[in-house]
């Protein structure tokens, strides 16, 4: 698989320690990642017309480099149901962030409710690179349910880290939501383990946060990359 | 075992003492002493004042005999160190100590003093174990550079464990509990690598994996030199001995900035706790749980399961010893049919023969030995832990203690045991220690060293392993 990294040339070209999530998508996407359908659109009529392509609900996202935390900006509006709604929502987002220099809008696909998980990778100061897995989205700092492994991991090691996390109940199928798919998930962080070492030389820091697990599969459905400085 | 530096250290068939002292209250006396004492190799004194130790001849300088010297332990003062590491190249010495102090640890002139010592050796192929340590102990063959004296040290003796420790003095208080232990047939070898300015931890773990001698590995870790080669060799290792390991210098945070979730997740000793478990690696926090563990793998076999029995004649201490079993994880054995129903009909009506096995206030010696020898055997128990309270007045601590004795010799499944109360306890810790049984002064810690036993043997079981044996049951 050859990994599409032409995203971090620009990124370092225009001064940026941080991948645009679309920009990181698309290096996921390459070593196999799976996130929900998405494209990064400019004007209604593109947004509209992939929506119409893969049906509501869709979840559209500004992306600027100026916005590193897209919640502090209120950069993300998820639970887009209409054409009508897409409109609205669309030219609201692009009136209220213009002045961010925004470089398109990301429009995805929501993907059905499920369990938040987190996989990312740290360089930690004694051990070098470490892949982590655990309970992620809102709760990921409150609870602190994550657990590490040297990168790159095995599936073996990756499924082994699925069953050391103390919030097991989450994922043995939490409130009729169906059991997560420890196989595809376990898949998913020794992706990310790999990617890790592969590009070793330019990432600093990953977060896949959240990945949803849900009845169709497990998603990352926000992305951050951030770069070492060059 | 291919190329590892410490094998050499450990083998070597002469030591040369750089700063032997003949002044009693000095390191340089006590190590001279030590060697002169029990090593059974050849020992060459060396202080440029000359003179004579214990009726063994002074060198001014190592050039002063010509029989060549294979290792040499430094214990001049750190400006000298350099030049002696020069006498030691010249002289061909390949495996050297530097027990003294004053170098990286002191700020910018030590660490001066230190490169130099690094180039000094790089240029001459020398390895180095320290400087700032106390050094190498190995009872088997009489190398022992702890410089503290038999008289406030209790040297402990030829057996399975072997120490790496970053810090000397956590490292010799150790030695001295496990020379007042029991029998004090604890040690394999010691290394306390200080600055670890060239061997470092993941050198000395390496080393003592391969070491057939080496049945329990205890490490003390403030910090890593090769923190991911560390985790590494642990990852084979532990599959052959239990690797029991304090990290140390727990909130010593990653902390720079961050900007990702998993980076501030990763802060503080998160990574260490995982990767430590991820590779077998049976982490402790405190000094009594690394006695604990110490007392449990040394003295007790490796269980089947996690099924415990509690033996005891006091409901209350059997009460939080059944709580114990439950938080950890563990489970309370059920015990077989047959054999409850025996003794069940054997033992007084009133006695409570579930789990715990209840003696109560009317239990006799011969009762708590009946009690194991019905139990001993039962496939349904995975552990037994045995917590005596002496005081009730039918107990006869000695015919108990006899009583257990053979069972020193014969003890088949994993046991633990407790007393609780004063002199007699005293007398039960003092007997029980001689025979080689693990005792813990609570019922807690008696649960817990089978909860760290059987976390070990889960997980070697879980990696498709075979159980070592660490302890070989005594002939």
């Amino acid at each position: 698989m050859k990994i599409d990294s032409k995203s971090i040339d620009v990124a370092y070209k225009e001064g940026r320690d941080f991948l645009l999530e679309h920009e990181a998508l698309k290096i996921f996407e390459s070593v196999g990642i799976t996130f929900p359908p998405n494209a990064l659109v400019n004007d209604t009529k593109e947004a509209l017309a992939f929506a119409k392509k893969v049906g509501y609900p869709v979840v559209i996202k500004a992306m600027s480099p100026e916005i590193l935390h897209k919640s502090d900006y209120k950069a993300v509006v998820i639970g887009i149901n209409d054409d009508d709604d897409l409109k609205a929502k669309f030219d609201d987002m692009k009136k209220r962030l213009a002045k961010y220099n925004l470089e398109g809008i990301l429009i995805e696909k929501q993907v059905k409710k499920g369990i938040e998980l987190i996989i990312g990778m740290n360089i930690d100061p004694t051990f070098g690179p470490v892949v982590a897995f655990g309970i992620g989205g809102i709760l990921v700092e409150a609870i602190s349910d994550v657990t590490f492994r040297l990168c790159p991991t095995t599936k073996e090691r990756a499924l082994r880290m699925i069953n050391e996390i103390k919030t097991q109940k989450m994922l043995n199928g939490f409130r009729g939501l169906p059991p997560v798919d420890r196989d595809a998930l376990a898949e998913m962080i020794v992706k990310v383990s790999k990617l890790a070492i592969d590009l070793e030389d330019y990432i600093k820091e990953i977060d896949l946060n959240p990945i949803i697990a849900n009845e169709d599969g497990v998603y990352g459905v926000d992305a951050r990359i951030i770069l070492k400085k060059k | 075992m291919v190329n590892n530096p410490l094998q050499s250290f450990f083998e070597a068939k002469s030591i040369a003492i750089f700063g032997a002292s003949s002044e009693i209250e000095k390191p340089g006396y006590v190590i001279a002493e030590n060697f002169l004492k029990n090593f059974v190799g050849k020992t060459y004194l060396i202080n440029p004042k000359g003179g004579e130790i214990l009726g063994q001849p002074v060198y001014k300088s190592i050039f002063d005999f010509d029989d060549p010297v294979e290792e040499a332990v430094i214990i001049v003062p750190a400006k000298y160190v350099p030049s002696t590491m020069e006498d030691c190249a010249k002289k061909g010495i390949k495996s050297v100590v530097i027990i003294t102090g004053g170098f990286k640890e002191i700020g910018e002139e030590g660490k001066t003093l230190q490169k130099r010592i690094d180039e000094i050796a790089k240029e001459n192929n020398i390895r180095v174990v320290g400087p700032n340590c106390i050094g190498l102990f190995y009872p088997k063959r009489g190398i022992d550079m702890v410089f503290l004296p038999d008289s406030k040290l209790t040297r402990p003796k030829k057996g399975g464990i072997s120490i790496l420790t970053q810090s000397g003095a956590f490292g010799s208080a150790f030695l001295d509990i496990m020379g007042t232990l029991g029998n004090g047939n604890y040690l394999s070898k010691f290394v306390s690598y200080g600055n670890a300015s060239d061997i470092n931890e993941a050198d000395i773990l390496e080393y003592f994996g391969e070491d057939p001698e080496t049945k329990i590995i205890l490490a003390y870790l403030e910090g890593f030199k090769e923190g991911k080669r560390f985790i590494e060799a642990a990852r084979k290792v532990s599959f052959k001995k239990p690797i029991i390991a304090i990290k140390a210098n727990r909130n010593e945070a990653g902390a720079h900035a961050v900007a990702s979730h998993t980076a501030s997740l990763a802060a503080n000793d998160a990574v260490t706790d995982a990767l430590f478990r991820e590779v077998g690696i049976i982490r402790v926090y405190t000094w009594d749980e690394l006695f604990d563990c110490m007392v449990a793998f040394n003295s007790s076999l490796l269980p089947e399961g996690n099924r415990v029995l509690i033996i005891t004649d006091g409901g209350g201490a059997g009460v939080m010893a059944s709580d114990s079993v439950g938080e950890l994880g563990l489970e309370l054995a059920q015990l077989s049919p047959a054999i409850h129903d025996k003794m069940k009909e054997d033992l007084p009506a009133f006695f409570s023969v579930e789990n715990p096995i209840d003696l109560t206030g009317s239990a006799t010696a011969k009762e708590y030995i009946y009690s194991l020898e019905q139990t001993k055997d039962d496939p349904n128990i995975d552990s037994i832990t045995y917590i005596i309270i002496p005081t009730p007045p039918a107990i006869n601590v000695k015919d108990l203690m006899e009583g257990l004795k053979p069972y020193a010799k014969t003890m088949n499944k994993t046991i633990t045991f407790c007393a609780l109360g004063g002199a007699e306890a005293v007398y039960i810790r003092e007997e029980l220690e001689q025979m080689n049984f693990p005792f813990y002064p609570t019922p807690a810690r008696a649960i817990y060293g089978i909860d760290k036993l059987t976390e070990y043997a889960d997980f070697l079981r879980d990696h498709g392993q075979k159980l070592p044996i660490i302890r070989e049951i005594p002939k």
